[in-house]
């Protein structure tokens, strides 16, 4: 072994001190919870550990790189996007904690609690995993707590039913990708990402068919955690039957991890070989263009036929996925559309897409914990939140909660001044944006994102009208519970924050700007097209472009 | 101090302040609640009428140069999202006055203060929320007037659409949630692909000069400056049109690539289009109005008024600050056969399905679609005279039908129904009520002297100058003309029919003997009234004012068109099509 490699090995452990902060806060609750039942101490201790692997996150930021170079040792390694991923993991995860604060029952507050710090860390792990079996160890630590949490708060059969159809599914998910997995290590040779990725592009010959066979297979694997559509089957039925607190953490934190993992093992982006991926060609974009297209449109249709709200939710949940996959679709073209400029360095315009769907991950994960939180709020064990009639009048009973309600249903619609509408934005202009042949073909995708926008609005119109149109039939009384009431509002903040002021996230990074083409002179001259620059909002737009690189 | 000097964000800040004033209020100080709206609405009135007149006076001071984009004064502009590198690359928050939003502004205020004064008492429950939203739908029409950011322009576009579905969902007739959400969701599917448009001249200008900008001025400048050109790679970027047949036979596989270039044509045409869904569903155009008698009927009265009066408007006013002069070759070669097409069949289907209403509110609805058709055929002639006419009949439209759907109003709070065969004479026993719809109806009608009349001529001059111009018989202009005798007819028999004849007043509510206390107008409805019923006089006079304002825009726009035709005319030189005066002459 080098020096170098026993080096890389070493300066892990600093870089996953803060999951190793979840994992000892996690077993003092599984130990503790033994000993004590009583949900308000072992939330706080939650609290706490969240909170320590955030200041254990802030004492490491000086050490992660703004510009890495490939690693091609060590299984796990920090970069700007992992420390992003890592912070939306912390707060998503405390947002989950005060959520289900009070619907837990005390006897097993710690079980669920220690669970959830389990999937945090998973995800944090996934975020920054720099090799195949790390990665897919740290998407199996995010799955296996997740069957114990879908069981735990409630054992009646249509819960039972929910966790084992999890079960069963995710276990088939992740046996396709292990086997996508295994395909690639026989192409590469190694199971190093870098490296694999290096070796897949070295060559300018194409791929071979079996490139092409481990690449569906490893989609179908990440599809199942982002439910996109062939392998959404078990969300509505899971969403439906589980605890609430459960769903809101199924329709987030899996589907962080399981973009994240794509952006990874696709390789969009890496620093040295950026945003060519697996050297795939067009095939990556055509098969994300028409899960993309299929998913958006088959969630939208089925949502409007639901009136459960949890199983509506479900379909939305999956109509995102399908937006979030546009980008995931326009990201190698607009990369190629970028890369003939020879001045595409200076605007760092590698992350093209993924930039998008990260901020649209965060205005998603806000919006739908949110309506979560609020059927949570509401719920109470003798009057469950299950149908749209459940919430009607809701704006005479709560005018505060339906407030915050319409908030996240109109940040699901994309109105403007909602971290929705900011999302859609960034989205669409990255479809609208491709240049080249196939260009017309994403600009396509995009008037398919918008009319599925429009039949979308229909159903989470439905639920405004029953809140605010209709008169209560069975009043709901009012419970209080603070820690609910304090994740509503963190929720709100976020959606509300990020939509009026979408530049918190898509901050614009100070570059030079010598490629800037003259354009005085060319208007004299009258040459037909300046020099194709980087479009200059993808530096911007790059949620990320300081947090990726 | 800046804001002294440019108080155009206050005209958003005073109304948008207001609503959040009311909504926290609270239920039960209903009285508090109105008279901070009124107070409100009335800031936002008199500080639009001095900004009108000082904007006025600039114009009028001197001879307004030739410009090739809009220049907008009274401009404030903030960055909100920088999405490029540049200093200029930013989305920003930036609003001014020019010729073609101020008079629009000014409608807006007015009709605001009748909207709040019309609710007074007709509005009991959730008074709170009701103002609120009142407010901020006062927020996002002005805005959408005042917006030259094209991103700012769509939010407040979309932001109108939710205050208006909470003020027809709850306050609403029997079907209002129906209404409600058909509005809201047939606004939305149009206005979403709009977005793409928006978004879609946006990168072109981007990829033509490597600037990314979202000022409508800027974008507008440089699709003329690119336009002005004219080389052949920038004509068929912009200007090409599709090949349908290609695209299929390219689909299929039967193209190489070489054959199949060009084939999805220029941008202007695809923006044109996107532009023109949301636009034409918004104003509304024949097969898209099925949202609008719904919306209009089932909205409370001061939602009608608002939803007549200004919000299809903004439809008309999104063609004329985006359309023509972001697509100007697209507007000229689909805008007379694919919308004056559509505003003809809609100024004969909307005069025959008003003559056939029973109810009057409806009635006064479909009329609505009438007129606007009227109003888009002007700004397609493409040429000063039907522009100014179009701007005209804007405004006249807002003031006669906003006036109209207040009597309805008030006409219902009196006896609980519309229905036409409820009433017969009501002239005798309510002479003001009556005096009042007798002038708004020949308002609407055009009679000379009043404001209609003015916007009619023009629209009607500007129709023939331009098919005489493209050496066509005057089918539109003869058909558009119809419109106004038909105009008449339904409305003339509402009248007769509700107004003159014999006394009829509608059978009493159940449980009660006869009507009791049913009084001519009060003092409050007055105050709604007399206003608007000056301005419709004050525009029939004497209309020059707002014509001059407008115009080095609409010059300006006429002017875009005028290219476009030179260009279209270009590849066929010998051609002897001749241009007589596209621009068209003097105006009264």
């Amino acid at each position: 072994m080098s020096e170098e490699i026993i080096r890389a090995l070493v300066n892990v452990f600093p870089q996953v001190i803060p999951v190793m902060v979840l994992g000892v806060f996690a077993c003092v609750l599984f130990l503790g919870s033994t000993f004590r039942a009583d949900r308000h101490i072992w939330a706080g201790v939650a609290l706490v550990g969240l909170a320590g692997a955030a200041v254990a996150l802030v004492w490491m930021v000086p050490t992660v790189p703004l510009k890495r170079d490939p690693n091609y040792a060590s299984p796990i390694a920090m970069d700007r996007l992992a420390l992003l991923i890592h912070w939306m993991a912390l707060v998503g995860g405390s947002v989950l904690v005060l959520f289900s604060w009070n619907e837990v029952p005390d006897r097993q507050a710690g079980e669920y609690h220690g669970c959830l710090l389990l999937v945090v860390a998973g995800l944090c792990l996934t975020s920054a995993a720099n090799e195949l079996v790390t990665l897919f160890l740290s998407l199996e630590l995010i799955s296996i707590p997740t069957y114990i949490l879908m069981y735990l708060p409630r054992h009646d059969a249509a819960a039972q039913e929910a966790a084992m159809k999890y079960f069963l599914l995710s276990i088939f998910s992740s046996a396709l990708l292990l086997f996508g997995f295994s395909y690639l290590y026989g192409l590469g040779g190694t199971t190093n990402l870098p490296a694999l990725l290096e070796a897949l592009t070295r060559n300018d010959t194409s791929l071979p068919v079996v490139a092409l066979v481990s690449l569906i297979l490893v989609v179908a694997g990440f599809g199942f955690k982002i439910t996109a559509v062939p392998f959404h089957f078990y969300a509505p039925d899971v969403y439906q039957g589980a605890p609430t607190g459960a769903v809101a953490l199924l329709a987030f934190l899996p589907k962080v991890a399981g973009f994240v993992a794509l952006f990874r093992v696709l390789g969009l982006v890496f620093t040295e070989s950026p945003g060519n991926g697996m050297g795939l060609g067009d095939h990556v974009s055509i098969l994300f263009w028409i899960l993309a297209a299929v998913t958006m449109s088959l969630g939208n249709v089925l949502a409007l036929l639901q009136t459960n709200v949890k199983r509506l939710l479900a379909y939305s949940s999956v109509a995102h996925a399908g937006y979030m996959l546009i980008g995931l679709a326009v990201a190698e073209p607009l990369h190629k559309s970028q890369i003939l400029s020879p001045q595409s360095e200076l605007l760092n315009p590698r992350f093209a897409g993924v930039d998008a769907v990260l901020f649209y991950l965060v205005a998603y994960g806000a919006m739908t914990i949110g309506a979560f939180a609020v059927l949570a709020y509401l719920s109470t064990a003798e009057r469950p939140i299950e149908n749209e009639d459940d919430l009607s009048g809701l704006s005479q009973s709560h005018p505060g909660v339906a407030l915050l309600m319409a908030l996240f249903l109109f940040s699901l619609i994309g109105i403007p001044l909602t971290a929705g509408f900011a999302g859609k934005l960034v989205l669409f202009l990255d479809a609208m944006a491709v240049e080249g042949d196939n260009a017309h073909l994403f600009r396509g995708l995009a008037l398919v994102g918008v009319i599925n926008a429009a039949i979308g609005a229909w159903y989470y119109l439905r639920i405004l009208t029953k809140m605010y149109l209709h008169s209560s039939i069975k009043p709901i009384e009012k419970p209080r519970a603070l820690p609910g009431l304090l994740a509503l509002w963190i929720c709100a903040a976020v959606t509300l924050g990020l939509g009026v002021f979408p530049g918190l996230m898509l901050r614009s990074p100070e570059l030079p700007l010598g490629a800037k083409p003259a354009t005085s002179q060319m208007k004299t001259s009258g040459r037909p097209d300046p020099p194709k620059t980087a479009p200059p909002w993808r530096a911007a737009v790059s949620a990320t472009t300081s947090v990726i690189a | 101090m800046d804001l002294l000097r440019n108080p155009v964000p206050c005209l958003l800040a005073i109304p948008a302040a207001a609503a959040v004033v009311v909504a926290l209020l609270g239920p039960r100080r209903a009285p508090a609640v109105r008279g901070v709206s009124l107070a409100a609405t009335l800031a936002a009135l008199a500080l639009a009428a001095v900004l009108a007149a000082s904007f006025a006076g600039t114009r009028t001071s001197g001879p307004a140069p030739a410009t090739a984009t809009f220049h907008p004064d009274f401009t404030t502009r903030c960055p909100i999202l920088k999405v490029g590198a540049g200093t200029e690359e930013t989305i920003q928050f930036y609003v001014g006055l020019d010729g073609l939003n101020v008079w629009l502004v000014v409608l807006t205020a007015v009709l605001m203060v009748s909207g709040v004064l019309v609710s007074w008492t007709a509005i009991q429950d959730r008074v709170h929320e009701y103002y609120a939203w009142l407010l901020a739908l006062e927020t996002g029409m002005l805005g959408v007037f005042l917006a030259f950011d094209i991103i700012l322009f769509y939010v407040f576009f979309e932001l109108t659409l939710v205050p208006l579905f909470f003020l027809i969902g709850i306050w609403g007739g029997p079907q209002r949630r129906y209404a409600a959400r058909k509005f809201f969701i047939y606004t939305l599917a149009g206005s979403l692909i709009t977005f793409l448009g928006v978004l879609g001249v946006v990168l072109a200008c981007y990829a033509k000069t490597g600037e990314l900008t979202f000022a409508i001025p800027k974008l507008t400048d440089i699709v003329h400056s690119r336009l002005a050109m004219d080389s052949p790679e920038e004509r068929a970027f912009w200007i090409g049109t599709p090949s349908f047949g290609k695209i299929i036979r390219s689909a299929l596989g039967l193209l190489s690539l070489e054959e199949a270039a060009g084939m999805w044509g220029g941008v202007e045409f695809w923006v044109f289009l996107a532009l023109t869904a949301g636009f034409a569903i918004k104003v509304p155009l024949v097969p898209l109005h099925t949202w609008l008698p719904l919306a209009h009927v089932e909205a409370p009265t001061a939602g009608s008024v608002l939803l007549a009066g200004v919000l299809l408007k903004i439809g008309t006013y999104g063609f004329l600050r985006l359309c023509l002069p972001l697509a100007p070759d697209a507007s000229l070669s689909l805008g007379m056969p694919l919308i004056g097409t559509l505003a003809v069949i809609g100024i004969v289907y909307g005069a025959l399905c008003a003559l056939a209403q029973d109810d009057i509110k409806k009635l006064v609805a479909y009329s609505s679609v009438s007129h606007l058709g009227f109003c888009m055929l002007g700004m397609f002639a493409l040429n000063v005279v039907g522009l100014s006419g179009s701007l005209l009949q804007m405004i006249n439209h807002g003031l006669s039908t906003g006036a109209l759907f207040l009597l309805v109003g008030m006409l219902y709070e009196r006896y609980h129904t519309r229905l036409l065969a409820d009433y017969g004479g009501m002239a005798a026993r309510l002479k003001v009520l009556s005096f009042f719809m007798v002038f708004f109806c020949l308002s609407s009608i055009g009679i000379p002297g009043l404001n209609g009349f003015v916007g009619e001529v023009l629209v009607l001059m500007g129709i023939f100058d331009f098919e005489r111009a493209h050496g066509t018989w005057p089918v539109l202009a003869v058909i558009g003309a119809t419109g106004i005798v038909l105009g008449a007819w339904y409305l003339l028999t509402m009248l007769m029919g509700v107004f003159f004849g014999p006394l009829k007043e509608p059978p009493p509510p159940v449980g009660h003997d006869n009507h009791h206390a049913v009084t001519d107008l009060n003092l409050r409805e007055w105050a709604a009234l007399v206003p608007i019923a000056a301005l419709c006089i004050a525009l029939g006079l004497y209309p020059q004012p707002v014509l001059d304002t407008a115009r080095p825009e609409l010059e300006m726009v006429a002017g875009f068109a005028h290219d476009a035709q030179d260009r279209a005319d270009l590849p066929s030189p010998e051609g002897n099509l001749q241009i007589l005066n596209p621009k068209g002459e003097g105006t009264p």
